[in-house]
């Protein structure tokens, strides 16, 4: 071919040069599978990934925030195999002094005066009562948009949904409360909320009048939600100035 | 040439060259020949590995290393939720499969009265004759609840901890997926007795249903067998409990705690 060809030393192939060394130079085969389409792309991602760790080992600027986990195995599982005899132990010993009750057999023709679900169900239950908020439009005649119980079977829809999506909601490094007050205030309006709601739909057996407990379901959980964020934020000034103590004892400020 | 495969680490060969005794020599076929088909050397360079990590020091934890005891102690009990709540489904499962040698959904009628279904006349067996009965039904129904609970509690200590971000959403969607199971687990096995408590939760069942717009009757059809409820109810809510759900909600705790094993705990930092 060309003169710069025989001027060049011979074409090194043991892997020392810029040529693949001869048992890993890829077969004509091989390059076509990996110049098309996904398989191409797969190959190529992994080849950045596995860069991408060999890279983070190089540089080994291990901080305290890159711990993204511990391992299962031992830490956790010594621990829970070693409570685990104690738990099953419990079960056996509550099941044993305390077992269910037969009800009066099943009878179509008789609605009791209270229908219940299991407890676990309450908060289901009680958001299929949401009927009085249940809007109406004036388009419409004050005839509603929805059904009532199509609107509570909405609502639970929309729950189940907002907390799926928790964690595209909520990104960020912070973890402990203390850190994002908002996000803890949030958990504790929803606690408190599946409590009340929970209490609404039980209102048959709680002595109170029911205009003023459907008032209250919907009152005591900002509260408590508004109360959870004033403490956090408040206990977040001593907390942070406790975890960066160390810090200004390094490098104190001007 | 002969077509027989050749050995090609001569293992037969060192084999030979050891002095071995009979039983060695018997152990040692039998382990080359299920290794050389199932490769169970993988799985032993795995059990050696469980095996001195467990029996060296542990290395500290996260909360040691960085000396945050104070911190956050009050946290620690609380990890503990998830494999309470397995360890309550396997108990489930055991007491389960035991009641099902002896519960059998049926609506008809037991007996001369009349009055009493089948279900119902199994589980008054179960609770009154049976012996040690009553027992197995305490134990499935306690493992049943006590499961519900520690799943609640520990979505709510995952919430406060912060342990669903960056890279564990997808199991926490798959832990609300899990979540919602269980609750179809224990509204499923809530109308088994077929007593009055069940069967109004049924007819709640059937209206919730209804009130899908446009898929409504349909859901009810497959769900419930009907629009009102009869003995296609009871039977599909055993089905659904006995065996669509198990399945569904094993294969999914596996992954669950699959995926924590590859990710690891998230420790509050």
């Amino acid at each position: 071919m060309a003169p710069s060809d025989e001027t060049d030393e011979e074409v090194r192939a043991d892997g020392t040069g810029i040529v693949p060394p001869d048992d890993e130079t890829p077969t004509w085969g091989e390059r076509k599978t990996r110049s098309q389409g996904l398989s191409r792309l797969t190959y190529e991602y992994f080849e950045r990934s596995r860069r991408e760790d060999q890279d983070m080992r190089m540089e080994s600027s291990y901080v305290e925030r890159d711990v993204l986990g511990f391992p299962t195995w031992p830490h956790e599982m010594i621990r829970n195999l070693a409570i685990t005899s104690f738990f099953v132990g419990m079960m056996i010993f509550l099941s044993a002094t305390l077992p269910p009750h037969i009800g009066p057999p099943a009878n179509p023709s008789q609605t009791p005066a209270v229908i219940l679900p299991d407890w676990y169900l309450y908060w289901s239950f009680g958001l299929l009562k949401l009927g009085p908020l249940n809007p109406d439009l004036a388009i419409l005649g004050g005839s509603k948009l929805m059904a009532d119980r199509t609107y509570g079977v909405l609502a639970n829809v929309v729950i189940v949904g907002f907390i799926a999506i928790v964690p595209f909601l909520n990104k960020g490094s912070a973890r402990r409360p203390v850190e994002q007050p908002f996000w803890a205030a949030v958990g504790v309006f929803g606690v408190v909320f599946s409590f009340t709601i929970a209490a609404l739909s039980v209102k048959n057996l709680i002595p109170m009048d029911p205009n003023l407990l459907f008032d209250l379901t919907f009152l005591v959980p900002p509260v408590a939600g508004f109360i959870a964020y004033a403490v956090l934020r408040t206990m977040r000034e001593g907390y942070m100035f406790e975890l960066n103590r160390r810090y200004y004892r390094l490098r104190p400020p001007k | 040439m002969s077509l027989e495969r050749k050995d090609d680490h001569d293992h037969g060969g060192w084999m030979k060259s050891r002095d071995l005794s009979p039983v060695e020599k018997g152990y040692l076929t039998v382990l080359i020949w299920l290794d050389r088909r199932l490769r169970i050397v993988d799985y032993l360079e795995l059990m050696e590995d469980l095996y001195y990590k467990a029996n060296l020091q542990m290395p500290k934890s996260h909360t040691e290393q960085y000396n945050l005891d104070n911190k956050f102690w009050y946290w620690y009990p609380l990890y503990a939720l998830g494999s309470f709540s397995t360890l309550a489904y396997v108990v489930a499962a055991i007491s389960g499969a035991l009641l099902g040698f002896y519960y059998s959904p049926s609506t008809a009628a037991a007996g001369a009265e009349g009055e009493l279904t089948v279900a119902y006349a199994s589980i008054t067996f179960i609770m009154t004759e049976l012996n040690f009965g009553y027992l197995l039904r305490s134990l499935h129904r306690w493992s049943a609840q006590v499961m519900v609970a520690a799943v609640f509690l520990h979505m709510l200590r995952v919430y406060f901890t912060g342990a669903y971000k960056e890279p564990r959403e997808l199991n926490w969607i798959l832990g609300i997926v899990l979540i919602s199971l269980t609750m179809v687990f224990g509204y499923t096995g809530y109308l088994l007795p077929w007593d009055q408590l069940a069967f109004w939760a049924g007819q709640i069942g059937v209206e919730m249903s209804l009130s899908i717009p446009l898929a409504g009757e349909w859901v009810a059809q497959l769900i419930f067998g009907g629009f009102s409820l009869s003995q296609s109810t009871l039977q599909r809510m055993y089905i659904l409990h006995v065996f669509f759900l198990p399945f569904i909600t094993t294969a999914l705790i596996a992954i669950h705690i699959g995926i924590v094993w590859m990710q690891g705990i998230a420790e509050p930092h």
